[in-house]
């Protein structure tokens, strides 16, 4: 693509996820109606709102590194305050539908340095998971391990496919509606961490149910 | 900002009483976040569509919270929209200030900017994210209150003081209050205390507002070459982090490096031309360096970027002419005051720049008629006591010597000389005068004489109070002052010397509000000038000693 081209393309994607995102913001204001017939597909079309823009902040993020390594921007946060907002708004697209919860660990230190932009779109990308394929729960869970910051998001499904247990990230064969691009991208936002010469990683099992975890140095 | 207690110590956010702005190009935005606010509670919100706008209602009363989008659509930005309420006083520390942008690179705008929003968010975003947000805020406001309200106060001890407190007693709140604390150090001068802390900061994580300030205080304690080294180190790994290649050129400047320092500005203004203060540094920069059609960019896009904004005065117009004029361009010259004649002749000041550079375009274009009366207007403009930076006042000088008027141009020179005995680039450029109207000699003793009273009264003042002769030294540079009301040194040497008195000597009458005088005149014609904050530290302290409240207390 020429450079003009390629600009444009980057624009026209802004404005597709801006749209979008008023799109979503006029569909919070349509009243519930404590009806199933009435609220099950306004719920499904927010979500699935919400699913689009994610893509589109996605391959925003992809254009972007196609260029150079990621960029990252690293300031402080409070994790407490980060899994709190991230269970809200999880909790706002499941409606309750299913129960969403969030958990802090003993240990888990009151700052934490992380861009956290980029692990927005980590979580995000696995909270949209959960809320496709869990059961009744989700939660998000924030502790320690290995002296790193992990951030877990786990439900009760099925769990990974076998193939993504093993080889999560980079190795992931892409399609299977979307998964292996939101896992690769999850896996260039846990590596792009790096402090003192340690490295974030993304780690998923089955325990059972999915879980996504991602560890920050 | 309406509080309710509940049982856990925490506190709950009254929504409903929050005033709030919302500012935002778009109108089916601006509908959006009003709706959004209003589903958690806020209902008391205006919104406005540009950065003026929102100045207006501003000026009309004070908002708890504005959430303003990066992009508005015009020249100014959110970013810049913030820059300007908090410099003319219309928010304060404790107005919340949320930016909404849909570009992932303002992250790095609010990750450097020396002026931070509260938060940012990241368009398009979830209610339930903007409450979240917005919760969090304001229970880190309140943790701030007591800090907020010593610094508003002025004192900088007691928000230092308060600063120390959260850090021991709300870790969540360490970051922040180290932040806040070292911008504290900065401006009371406690140099080296500030270097500590950034450094402690650097060491948990050497993020770009620390690798910043650690630049600026190496840079106010003389070591500028370590500055330098930091932030070309801190600009290679975020070259988008503006406020660096400012500082950069700043200590550039120390180092005398004026080309390395127009280069600095340079780079920072490709990469976001928006700012004012850029693009007239950058200008004054280029001028300096001969690169007229650099500064004449500057200064143009100064202009175009800076319309309605308090960082622009007439100064800037003269700028940009006296360029144009260099470059042989005359009718360029008369052209920007056709375009921008409203502006300048609001003020006597603009009118003076007017009649100044119109002068400079007849007497060389050859209508000395026309000149003539140019300089006649300028000369009663200056007979009601208005005045104009060194360059203009060097302009009209030369323009009156050009039309043989010297005893006028003798008389400007005299005082431009005064004003500005330590600046070598208006001297010689007075020096330069004199040689093309053949009259070198004459310069040469006119600028020693005029330089030499100012230089001998500071001299003198400045070695009395040393030797603690503080009736000869205050009686000395307060004489220097008045006869050179517009040159920064010796004002701030005056203030010096009557703050060493009262520490020494005790009050005196008067004494104390002179030198607050002085160095608010300072403020004004050398702002953010680095010998000011430790001389209103100074201030401070002597207050506080003698217990002197700078304001009633409620």
């Amino acid at each position: 693509m020429s450079l003009e081209a390629k600009d444009l393309y980057a624009a026209l994607m802004h404005e597709l996820k801006n749209n979008l995102g008023l799109l979503a913001m006029a569909m919070e204001q349509i009243p519930r109606q404590d009806s199933e017939a009435h609220d099950r597909p306004l719920d499904d079309a927010r979500l699935l709102c919400q699913q689009v823009i994610e893509r589109l902040r996605q391959s925003l993020l992809l254009y972007k590194a196609a260029e150079r390594p990621l960029p990252i921007e690293i300031d402080a946060y409070s994790p407490h305050e980060f899994v709190q907002e991230m269970r809200d708004e999880a909790a706002s697209l499941a409606h309750g539908r299913l129960q969403v919860s969030a958990a802090v660990d003993d240990g888990v230190p009151p700052i934490w340095f992380f861009d956290r932009n980029l692990v927005d779109i980590a979580l995000t990308n696995a909270i949209h998971n959960s809320l496709a394929y869990a059961r009744s729960r989700i939660e998000i869970r924030v502790g320690m391990a290995e002296e790193r910051l992990c951030i877990t998001v786990s439900d009760d499904s099925d769990g990974y496919p076998e193939h993504l247990l093993h080889a999560p990230g980079l190795d992931t064969p892409l399609g299977s509606g979307g998964t292996g691009l939101g896992l690769r991208l999850s896996q260039m936002i846990a590596q792009a961490h790096v402090n003192r010469g340690r490295t974030g990683e993304l780690r998923l099992s089955n325990v059972p149910g999915a879980a996504f975890s991602i560890l920050l140095p | 900002m309406a509080l309710r207690f509940v049982s856990n110590n925490e506190h709950l956010i009254d929504y409903g009483s929050l005033r709030t702005l919302v500012v935002d190009d778009i109108p089916g935005m601006r509908s959006a976040l009003k709706m959004t606010l209003a589903n958690f509670g806020i209902t008391r919100t205006d919104v406005a569509s540009t950065a003026q706008e929102a100045i207006f209602r501003l000026g009309n009363g004070p908002y708890d919270l504005i959430l303003a989008d990066y992009n508005l659509g015009e020249a100014r930005d959110g970013q810049q929209l913030l820059e300007e309420l908090r410099h003319r006083g219309l928010i304060t520390l404790q107005t919340v200030y949320v930016m909404v942008t849909a570009e992932a690179m303002y992250e790095r705008v609010a990750a450097t900017a020396e002026l931070a929003p509260d938060d940012y968010l990241l368009k398009p975003f979830n209610g339930e994210v903007l409450r979240n947000r917005l919760e969090v805020i304001f229970q880190r406001k309140l943790a701030f209150s007591e800090a907020h309200r010593r610094f508003a106060e002025g004192d900088l001890e007691g928000a230092v003081a308060a600063c120390d407190s959260l850090m021991r007693n709300k870790p969540r709140y360490l970051v922040d209050a180290l932040r806040f604390k070292g911008e504290l150090l900065n401006a009371m001068g406690r140099f080296e205390e500030g270097e500590a802390l950034y450094r402690l900061v650097i060491e948990m994580r050497a993020v770009p507002w620390a690798r910043l300030g650690l630049a600026r205080v190496l840079h106010a304690l003389g070591r500028a070459q370590e500055a330098e080294a930091i932030l070309l180190d801190a600009l290679a790994a975020a070259p988008e982090m503006m406020a660096a290649y400012d500082l950069l050129a700043e200590v550039r400047i120390a180092r005398k490096d004026l080309v390395g320092a127009q280069q600095s500005l340079q780079e920072g203004a490709a990469i976001s031309g928006k700012t004012v203060r850029r693009q007239q540094q950058l200008g004054e920069l280029a001028y300096e360096n001969g690169d007229l059609e650099t500064a004449r960019t500057a200064f143009q896009a100064a202009l175009d970027k800076g319309r309605h904004s308090i960082f622009v005065s007439p100064a800037d117009y003269g700028n940009l002419c006296r360029v144009q004029v260099e470059q042989g361009n005359l009718n360029g010259a008369l052209d920007t005051l056709k375009k921008n004649k409203d502006s300048l002749q609001l003020a006597p000041e603009g009118q003076l720049v007017t009649a100044v550079i119109q002068s400079m375009v007849h007497s060389r274009s050859g209508q000395a008629d026309l000149a003539r009366r140019a300089l006649d207007e300028a000369g009663r403009l200056r007979g009601e006591g208005v005045h104009g930076d060194g360059r203009l006042m060097l302009d009209l000088a030369d323009s009156c010597m050009t039309q043989g008027r010297n005893e006028e141009s003798d008389a400007i020179i005299g005082e431009v000389a005064k004003n500005a005995h330590d600046s070598e680039a208006l001297l010689s450029k007075a020096r330069e005068i004199y040689a093309r109207c053949g009259r070198a000699a004459d310069g040469e003793e006119l600028l020693k004489k005029a330089t030499a009273d100012v230089r001998k009264l500071n001299n003198e003042g400045v070695y009395l109070a040393q030797k603690g002769d503080f009736d000869g030294a205050v009686s000395r540079l307060l004489t220097a002052a008045k006869e050179a009301p517009y040159n920064p040194r010796i004002l701030m040497n005056a203030a010096w010397v009557l703050l060493r008195d009262a520490d020494q000597n005790g009050l005196k009458e008067g004494g104390l509000q002179e030198a607050k005088r002085l160095l608010d005149e300072v403020e004004r014609l050398a702002p953010g000038h680095s010998r000011l904050p430790g001389l209103r530290s100074q201030v401070r302290e002597i207050e506080a000693r003698y217990g002197i409240s700078r304001r009633p207390h409620p």
